[in-house]
């Protein structure tokens, strides 16, 4: 059962008002996404492709420009409204940056137990408690509620963060790049804690990444994210083992890989990726396309369907193989 | 916590002393006694008398509780309203942020003492009005500094988090916002309430504040400077007093906005100048590009000597490529500074390294210089903070071409660097050697750095972290542009990352670094293939490659000021006993390669 549904979402910035010049910046360009209770869906891309966008737009957190994101069968009420905030115990946010995300002038316990504060009107001895739970179920010592967050190293702040973004209980959690800025040795004990929560919590997962390797062992299915729009999606097993849109190739090939006999022939693409400020016609990844053909300038491709889920927009999907 | 002490205890004393103005055994400081007038000193006077022969000590401490009371007031005031305003004007925006900005420009429209005298003229001197006026100049300061402190914040991730868990607008105005911007109100409070002093007195000497006889310093000041060339120290005492509370004032507002500062406790004290230690060991037994032997980084701080690098050795040939690996805080990055000559003063570099036969640490500055940007380059990690925003990249590959070849000449330098543009891969070089560096993405600026680099054809070529900041498919193009150079212009490369599937893909050997030293160095393949080293191989066993769920290693690299006694890596590994923990273990030579285990035979293949 799906718990949140992107329907064609859009989000322009910078558009409109008196003196605003040009075209915006369509981050998202109609995007459909859906995310269903217990499950991890991963969107990976490369910067500009709007996946934080995306996150954002399915939290709530920002209003569509166009389309609308439906959250548990109602659509999402407007940020800032008395509906709004009493949504956000149901949903959490954990950031890339373990430095940043966190205040630095307030200890971890009053940061984690803001949530409880705001939801529950939890306060003294029963909110320390919920929090001490709390940080024994990320993996940090409770004793150290009261430590601020500079004691504490950027794999430790990371727990700090998924451990407020639970505080509340919610359903569904987005997670934008959160392993992103660690050491791998420290990345793959937290892409394991959130695997654990989500296995031990029901949780649904909006995992955001650049490294496709993370999402390919979180995520159930994936989405690929090119300026905002989506290239390919479908199973993780099917996207990796087999990946049919020309761009999910290039950033697979691209992905430097341990093991030999795993690399193939390497996809450089040519050219620089094209501003998202103005986009090419068509199909956006044209421009940097081995397979491109005039015909690809025409209209956006549609997405088509491979069948096991696994969804391509590319009008040459049967040609290339 | 000390550094509050001294100002705290001197502001205390003034206001303690202000406040207890009427407790105190003090002469009435209005009662006036012209038989003592200009009095140099008097039982029960020790300071004086005035021009009206009232008591100078008395009237300094009724005075200060006047002009203290006032500037508080008027500060606490316009801090109070001023903050407001600015908060709701930077959180909210639309009309609030319109009538709080606009409110604060049409404030600063007015000269002060315009302002002050239009409304003593309305409302007549006094202390209430004095308040009122200052309150009013100093209110437009609070809201701007307010204002801007907010619409930096408002978009910090931790402000986001906060908003995303759906607080309401006060919690998060006070919780979140309030103690983040604080810092640089607590300085604006220390200005306004120390300006507020010396305004008070002004206004007071011109006759628009306190109104005689109450006294008040700067009332103090108007009447001793009529009678200066007969009893000069009148004017010294009430202006000593006004210096002194502005001074304390000054130091207690910088050392609160420190102490209330949780990351204060983080820094580090100021590192101490370090000893000179011998250089250089035995000469290379074969010449390669680069030969490194027995390379330790020291920096001394207040806790004693820490090495973050620690007796490194190693080979880069000329044409290959050599990977340094290891986690953040492994002393990677350290090492190539080291090697280049750009270890910050405080640090300190001992042992030996060679480019080329000549010995790099020995050298004088003056030749390193030469070296630097000319046989041996660089590339550093962020190329966005590495160019100057200010200038065209052409202008700027040119410049890094005439600094090691002036001969070439201006003209020939651009038009080189345009060819070097083309060669990194940059699309349209002319037009791209006319771009400023706002103007290209990540990855030409990337290139851009490489180009500058590449600038004086290096022969060694050390690149620390080149493509961490870039997009995959980008860091593809870069790695393979690096290679291409290597083959066609046999480059030594040192690649310094952590990333291993990079590693993999392009580095001919590989040095693993741990907490300062080498657990494992030798050829890419065979270490990949088989790790010796139990670091080597939880680091391979967490990248999410292949079919097996990655596994992290447990716990942190300790800090240089805390290594354990035994082998570095024991606590976090899993194949740790307990002679582990009692000797550090030496690097020794296996299997072709070296590796610093005292089980490494004793391991499962």
């Amino acid at each position: 059962m799906s718990l949140v549904v992107a329907e064609a979402v859009e989000k322009t910035f910078g558009a409109g008002g008196l003196f605003a010049r040009g075209r915006g910046v369509r981050a998202v360009a109609g995007v459909d996404a859906t995310v269903a209770r217990g499950e991890a869906l991963g969107v990976v891309g490369e910067s500009g492709s709007g996946k934080s966008t995306l996150g954002r737009l399915m939290l709530g957190l920002l209003p569509p420009t166009a389309g609308h994101v439906r959250f548990d069968g109602a659509a999402l009420p407007p940020p800032g409204s008395r509906a709004w905030r009493a949504l956000r115990a149901r949903m959490g946010i954990v950031f890339q940056d373990p430095f940043g995300s966190l205040d630095s002038r307030r200890s971890i316990g009053a940061q984690i137990g803001d949530g409880l504060a705001i939801h529950r009107g939890m306060g003294g001895a029963e909110r320390r408690a919920q929090v001490a739970a709390l940080l024994q179920k990320v993996g940090l010592d409770p004793r150290r509620e009261a430590a601020f967050p500079h004691e504490f190293s950027g794999g430790q702040r990371q727990r700090v963060g998924i451990a407020r973004a639970l505080a509340t209980g919610p359903d569904f959690l987005v997670a934008d790049e959160p392993v992103s800025s660690l050491d791998v040795s420290i990345q793959a004990q937290i892409v394991r804690l959130l695997a654990d929560l989500r296995r031990d919590l029901g949780l649904a997962m909006l995992f955001i990444s650049h490294d496709l390797l993370v999402v390919r062992h979180l995520c159930d299915r994936v989405v690929v994210l090119y300026l905002g729009r989506v290239m390919e999606e479908g199973p993780v097993s099917r996207v990796f083992a087999a990946p049919r849109h020309p761009y999910t190739r290039a950033l697979l090939s691209a992905t430097p890989m341990l093991d030999p006999a795993r690399r193939g022939a390497r996809i450089i693409l040519p050219g620089e990726p094209p501003s998202p400020r103005n986009p090419p016609s068509g199909c956006v990844f044209r421009t940097r396309c081995a397979h491109a053909m005039p015909a690809c300038a025409e209209a956006p491709p549609p997405l088509s369907d491979l069948g096991d889920g696994q969804r391509v927009a590319c009008i040459r999907v049967d040609e290339i193989g | 916590m000390r550094p509050l002490l001294l100002p705290g205890i001197g502001v205390g004393l003034i206001l303690l002393l202000a406040m207890a103005a009427p407790l105190l055994p003090l002469a009435d400081p209005v009662t006036q006694d012209t038989v003592n007038r200009l009095a140099a000193r008097l039982p029960g006077s020790p300071l004086g008398r005035d021009e009206f022969g009232r008591d100078v000590l008395s009237r300094l401490i009724w005075g200060a509780q006047a002009s203290l009371q006032v500037a508080f007031a008027a500060s606490a005031i316009a801090c109070l309203v001023g903050v407001t305003l600015g908060l709701l004007g930077g959180w909210l925006r639309g009309v609030a942020e319109f009538a709080a900005v606009r409110f604060a420009d049409v404030l600063l429209c007015f000269p002060p003492i315009l302002l002050a005298l239009l409304v003593v003229t309305l409302l007549g001197p006094g202390t209430g009005t004095l308040i009122f006026v200052l309150s009013i100049l100093y209110l437009p300061n609070f809201i701007r500094v307010t204002y801007a402190e907010v619409l930096s914040a408002r978009n910090q991730d931790y402000v986001q988090a906060v908003r995303a868990l759906g607080a309401p607008t006060p919690r998060l105005l006070g919780l979140t916002l309030l103690p983040n911007i604080a810092g640089p109100l607590l300085v604006q409070f220390s200005l306004a309430v120390a300006s507020a002093v010396i305004l008070e007195s002004g206004l007071s000497f011109l006759g628009l504040g306190v109104v005689p006889p109450t006294p008040s310093w700067g009332l103090m000041i108007r009447g001793a400077r009529a009678t200066m060339d007969v009893a000069p120290t009148l004017l010294l005492w009430p202006c000593l007093a006004l210096s002194l509370t502005i001074l304390l004032m000054n130091l207690l507002c910088d050392a609160l906005r420190d102490a209330l500062d949780p990351r204060a406790a983080a820094v580090q004290p100021r590192l101490r100048a370090i000893d000179r230690l011998l250089p250089g060991l035995a000469p290379p037994p074969q010449p390669a590009l680069l030969e490194v032997r027995g390379l330790s980084v020291e920096i001394a701080t207040p806790k004693g000597m820490v090495r973050p690098v620690e007796d490194l050795s190693f080979t880069v040939r000329a044409g290959a490529t050599l990977a340094i690996v290891g986690e953040s805080g492994s002393g990677k990055s350290l090492t190539a500074t080291a090697i280049m000559g750009l270890l910050p003063p405080a640090a300190r570099a001992a042992g030996a390294a060679w480019f080329e036969g000549r010995e790099l640490l020995s050298l004088p500055e003056e030749q390193r210089r030469k070296l630097r940007g000319g046989p041996m380059a660089m590339v550093f990690q962020d190329p966005m903070s590495s160019l100057n925003p200010v200038h065209r990249v052409g202008d700027q590959v040119a410049e890094a071409i005439l600094a090691h070849r002036p001969e070439v000449g201006a003209a020939a330098a651009r038009a080189e660097a345009v060819a070097l543009l083309r060669r990194v891969g940059i699309a349209d070089p002319d037009r791209g050697a006319r771009a400023y560096p706002h103007e290209l993405s990540g990855g030409m600026k990337q290139r851009v750095m490489i180009a500058m680099a590449l600038a004086n054809t290096p022969r060694l070529l050390i690149a620390d972290e080149p493509t961490t900041a870039l997009d995959v498919t980008v860091q593809a193009a870069i790695l393979d542009l690096l290679a291409k150079l290597r083959a066609e212009a046999g480059m030594g490369l040192v690649l310094i990352t952590h990333s291993l599937g990079v590693v993999a893909e392009v580095a001919d050997e590989v040095v693993v670094m741990y907490a300062a030293q080498i657990v494992e160095s030798g050829r890419v393949a065979e270490v990949f293939a088989r790790p010796l080293h139990p670091y080597t191989r939880a680091l391979l066993a967490a990248v999410p490659d292949g079919e097996h769920e990655p596994e992290g290693i447990p716990g942190v690299v300790p800090r240089p000021d805390s290594w354990p006694p035994g082998c570095r890596f024991a606590p976090r590994c899993t194949f740790a006993t307990e002679a582990c923990n009692q000797a550090p273990p030496a690097l020794e030579p296996a299997l072709g390669r070296a590796v610093r285990c005292l089980r490494w035979r004793d391991l499962p293949a």
